[in-house]
């Protein structure tokens, strides 16, 4: 410290800072110049609140058990759902549980027993009853069943019975496990949340009543809050100060601190990292389900998406926070909820620009996307990664044996299939096909090398819609308008992958999954691409021959038209999975895939053995993009249009939950996801031989991909794969037994 | 042997159910320090590991005050009163170097007292980030923590890792006198085994994970020539 001149604190590092510390305060005069502004900034407090409170619960997760909570938002939408199921019907509804005599029941039915029923497990337990509505306004107004306190306390309870059960039963076995099982576990439990409460609410909006008394509250230069929003926000600056000062002062908040830097170090002090990540598990849940209790009335309406998708924003404020400070966190959570407020009021303004005569969309759910890229920028190797004791390592990647004449095999078998099933089966073999070679990206992204991206199906949308409004609109024809579309989900692709040379593991899921709201929002939204209607794909056709989903075609055999979907179509997409299916299978043998595996295993040690790191990880990311550009254009075929929703946020994380559940580092397990797609050919099976429910298959992929996160990470064709070699090596030990080979000597000697 | 502190008896330690310590006996008693010494590879780490639960043991018993401490969780075997600094020293490097010894007392009041009697180096340096020390003060603070909890038994793995002679000098003393003031004991992994006979009461030779030599320090020091030949693996 002896030198203390004028210019010591004016560092390179700090300008960064410095521009955007003026640029804010430049920023925060012309706002509160204008009182319509300053309003409107002041109404984005209740929307910040409910940010704040997520990314509260994210951090305290995160400090708790080292897991980036992507389920936090489904959390606080779950706790708004039981609290409305209890103070409106008085019901608590439960999850399915499987019953374990359903079966004898199915089995009674086969055998004809149609008549025979056993107890089911209920789905609601009511507890009270609503009072009789009055008829006001001709509408029918229902007395609410439960006082509020009662359905608070309920609700409470409810949640820390759900954080003791992620605890013990998902993240407990996971503590272990690489960051990728975590942030696929953490996914299976957002889309199981999700799936839950569509199955028992349906995805339409609720109104809820107020539980926080709501009149204006009046500041200064005519600026009003209602006091609800006001309330919330106290509520939620007294959490973080009581969070603050439990880390600070207390023996379990140092304590918690310590075992997220060193989980030996806590152990050999008498500290148990499991009980204290359990007792933060059930503080975060509870947290954020609370304020998902508190913050639903202020919308005055409840439905699975809005407060779900609140993860984004939340995100991006525990990683201003570096998942460290919880005062930063909640300031960085309300100034955000502020920003968006802000935002919608100036989109209304003459000069902000407009997309097709409406303000342009989107740009509020940008705002979380570029905090997230500027903080990666330009602090990413400081962020912290938690030092646990990984003793899991990621599954293994093989080197395909036989692959080509299986690939041919199968492939001349599906052509085959495709012209003798039923349309309502060609249908799901062409779905599923479609996700094969969507899986496929995976593969090579996150199996291969280990990055895990939440954005894959963005980046498919983005090859739709270049072939939709560029190639089609341009008439540039069949084979070079989808490669233009791969062409551009490739430089999208690589645009949002740089930050990838900065960060990684599970940084990298909040960066890609950031990236695909924004994609979604700002891009395929747009009214001047697609607005929510979805822009049409012209279908494909070469030489005059035309193969589209639904173009007629002739039967081989007996002349005349078959029945639609065209399987020519099909055939096309089989030659395709079969190309790149070979072409995945051939990077994983070459040095580039050794190379990719180097990576993967260790950055360092992949570097210091010559394998450029970056250069590997943005060949990846291209590749991954023109794989995943082709499925989308593929699915533009298939639908003859391209829709914002299909290709959104929540479709790349469910593909990542599909392509983990097939195997995520194999190509064998690509296929095998592509056949476990939603409306592929396991969902046909479900529906059509074991009458399941189409709303359960989202629900069984949810917990199918949480058990194979804890069980089995190579997923279901590894699962087949280590199958097939316990029986070849019993085989063959019998086979070696007569000639007692010399290379069977036990493990247990050589050591 | 009713006064033994710490009771190995035949065990087998390893890792995923493979042997690497096979069959080992060992005692150590309260007030004693006792050295356990070996080439690389002997088993000794294998040895603290097992003892503190960080690894389930294969066969055979450890105990602790006459309790056996087969199946129990590493934090529930710290709470017995032993404490192990391993050889990456396990420290919490965000945390401040008060807050490490605070962490170190895990149930009573915070004191900070006896580890700093000890290491008076580390009272300038209590509000420093433990991250930031030196490898000797580093030393100095995984062992000051240890002590902080008051513990019955200490084991100290590798001290002398990646220190200087000269501070491995004067801190394998202190190791001594925490032994003879506190009457608690000690079992001492190290690589200077001329600096280790020195401080310690007894040894414990490893060789492949099996026990070569047994005895007091100076039986040990007399005898340097088998000692030398179980290093280099006759």
């Amino acid at each position: 410290m002896s030198t203390t001149s004028a210019s010591s604190w004016l560092t390179p590092k700090r300008i960064p800072a410095l521009v955007a510390g003026i640029l804010g305060v430049v920023l925060l005069i012309v706002v509160f110049a204008n009182a319509d502004q300053t309003q409107a900034i002041v109404l984005g407090l209740g929307g910040g609140a409910l940010i704040a409170a997520i990314a509260l619960s994210i951090t305290l997760n995160y400090q708790g058990s080292g897991v980036v909570n992507f389920a936090a938002g489904a959390i606080a939408m779950y706790g708004g759902y039981v609290y409305y199921g209890l103070r409106v019907n008085g019901q608590l509804f439960l999850p399915p549980i499987p019953n374990p005599l359903a079966p004898i029941e199915g089995i009674a039915h086969l055998a004809g027993a149609s008549s025979f029923s056993l107890p089911h497990i209920p789905v609601f337990i009511t507890l009270a009853h609503p009072g009789q509505g009055a008829a006001a306004f001709g509408t029918f107004v229902q007395q609410p069943a439960m006082p509020v306190w009662a359905a608070l306390v309920i609700s409470l309870a409810v949640l820390v019975l759900l954080g003791l059960a992620f605890h013990f039963l998902i993240f407990r076995p996971l503590r272990r496990a690489p960051v990728l099982a975590k942030v696929v576990a953490s996914v299976g439990l957002f889309i199981v949340m999700q799936a839950v409460i569509v199955l028992r609410f349906t995805s339409s909006a609720k109104s809820v009543a107020p539980i926080l008394p709501s009149r204006p509250v009046h500041f200064p230069r005519g600026v009003s809050l209602p006091s609800d929003q006001m309330y919330l926000v106290l509520i939620v600056i007294v959490v973080t100060i009581g969070l603050w000062a439990l880390f600070r002062f207390t023996r379990f908040g140092l304590a918690t601190r310590a075992a997220s830097e060193n989980e030996k170090g806590a152990l050999v002090l008498g500290y148990s990292p499991d009980f204290l990540a359990g007792v933060n598990w059930v503080a975060s849940t509870v947290l954020a389900g609370f304020f998902g209790i508190l913050a639903a009335p202020i919308n005055q309406s409840i439905d699975p998406i809005t407060i779900t998708l609140l993860i984004v924003p939340a995100l991006a404020a525990a990683l201003l926070a570096r998942f460290n400070s919880f005062i930063v966190t909640m300031a960085a959570g309300l100034g955000i909820g502020m920003l968006v407020s802000w935002i919608q009021l100036v989109s209304n303004k003459s000069w902000f620009p407009k997309a097709g005569g409406s303000a342009l969309p989107g740009l509020t759910d940008a705002l979380p996307f570029v905090i997230i890229i500027v903080v990666l920028a330009l602090r990413g190797k400081s962020l912290p990664t938690r030092g646990s004791i990984e003793t899991i390592k990621l599954p293994f990647a093989p080197r395909s044996k036989g692959a080509f004449p299986a690939t041919m095999v199968l492939g001349l078998a599906t052509i085959a299939l495709l012209f003798v099933v039923t349309p309502i089966w060609r249908l799901s073999i062409v779905n599923s096909l479609v996700g094969m070679v969507i899986c496929l990206s995976l593969v090579v992204l996150t199996g291969y090398v280990g990055q895990i991206s939440l954005m894959q199906m963005a980046l498919a949308g983005i090859a739709g819609f270049t072939l939709s409004k560029v190639a089609d609109a341009h008439h540039i024809p069949f084979p070079i308008g989808p490669l233009l579309g791969a062409t551009a989900a490739v430089v999208v692709g690589l645009l949002a992958g740089v930050p990838a040379l900065r960060v990684r593991g599970v940084n990298l899921a909040v960066v890609t999954f950031a990236a695909a709201v924004t994609i979604q929002n700002l891009i395929f939204a747009n009214p001047s691409w697609s607005g929510l209607k979805g822009a049409s794909v012209n279908s494909p056709s070469i030489f005059g021959f035309r193969f589209g989903q639904n173009d007629p075609w002739t039967k081989l055999t007996g002349g005349g038209k078959g029945l639609l979907p065209n399987p020519w179509f099909g055939v096309f997409c089989v030659i395709v999975v079969m190309l790149l299916a070979l072409a995945v299978v051939n990077i994983r043998r070459s040095r580039i895939g050794r190379h990719m595996l180097a990576v993967r295993a260790n950055e360092r040690a992949a570097a210091a053995a010559g394998v450029s790191v970056s250069g590997t990880k943005v060949l990846a990311f291209g590749v991954a993009a023109f794989i995943a550009g082709i499925g989308g254009a593929l699915s533009g075929y298939r639908f003859g249009s391209v829709t914002a929703g299909y290709f959104g946020a929540i479709p790349s994380m469910i593909f990542l939950a599909y392509a983990y559940l097939g195997g995520i580092s194999s190509v064998s397990g690509a296929m095998v996801g592509g056949i476990i797609v939603a409306g592929g050919i396991l969902t046909t099976v479900f529906t059509n031989w074991l009458h399941i429910s189409e709303q359960y298959t989202l629900l069984l992929a949810g917990i199918g991909l949480i058990i194979m996160a804890i069980q089995n990470p190579k997923g279901v064709a590894g699962a087949i794969r280590d199958g097939v070699h316990m029986i070849r090596r019993r085989r063959d030990a019998k086979g070696a037994v007569s000639s007692s080979g010399a290379d069977s000597v036990p493990v247990e000697v050589a050591v | 042997m009713s006064e033994s502190l710490l009771q190995i008896s035949h065990l087998d330690a390893g890792y995923n159910g493979i042997p690497v310590v096979r069959d080992l006996t060992l005692t150590v008693a309260p007030g004693e320090v006792v050295a356990l010494l070996g080439p690389n590879g002997a088993g000794k780490t294998t040895t603290l590991i097992t003892t503190s639960g960080l690894e389930p043991m294969i066969g055979g018993d450890i105990s602790i005050l006459g309790s056996s401490i087969k199946g129990m969780a590493p934090h529930q075997i710290a709470r017995l009163g032993v404490s192990h600094v391993t050889e990456d020293r396990s420290l919490f490097f965000s945390l401040t170097v008060k807050d490490n010894l605070r962490l170190g007392n895990r149930g009573g009041r915070v004191d900070l007292t006896t580890p700093l009697r000890y290491f008076p180096a580390l009272e300038e340096l209590l509000d420093r980030q433990a991250g930031l020390l030196s490898g000797g003060e580093q030393q100095m603070l995984a062992l000051g923590r240890a002590m902080a909890s008051s513990p019955k038994l200490l084991m100290i793995d590798e001290m002398s890792l990646g220190l200087a002679p000269v501070i491995v000098e004067r801190l394998l003393p202190i190791v001594r006198s925490i032994a003879d003031d506190t009457g608690c004991g000690i079992l001492l992994v190290e690589q200077h085994v001329q600096m280790a006979l020195e401080v310690a009461d007894r040894a414990y030779v490893l060789s492949h994970g099996s026990l070569a030599m047994e005895g007091s320090a100076s039986e040990l020091e007399a005898n340097r020539n088998l000692l030398e030949s179980s290093y280099l693996g006759d």
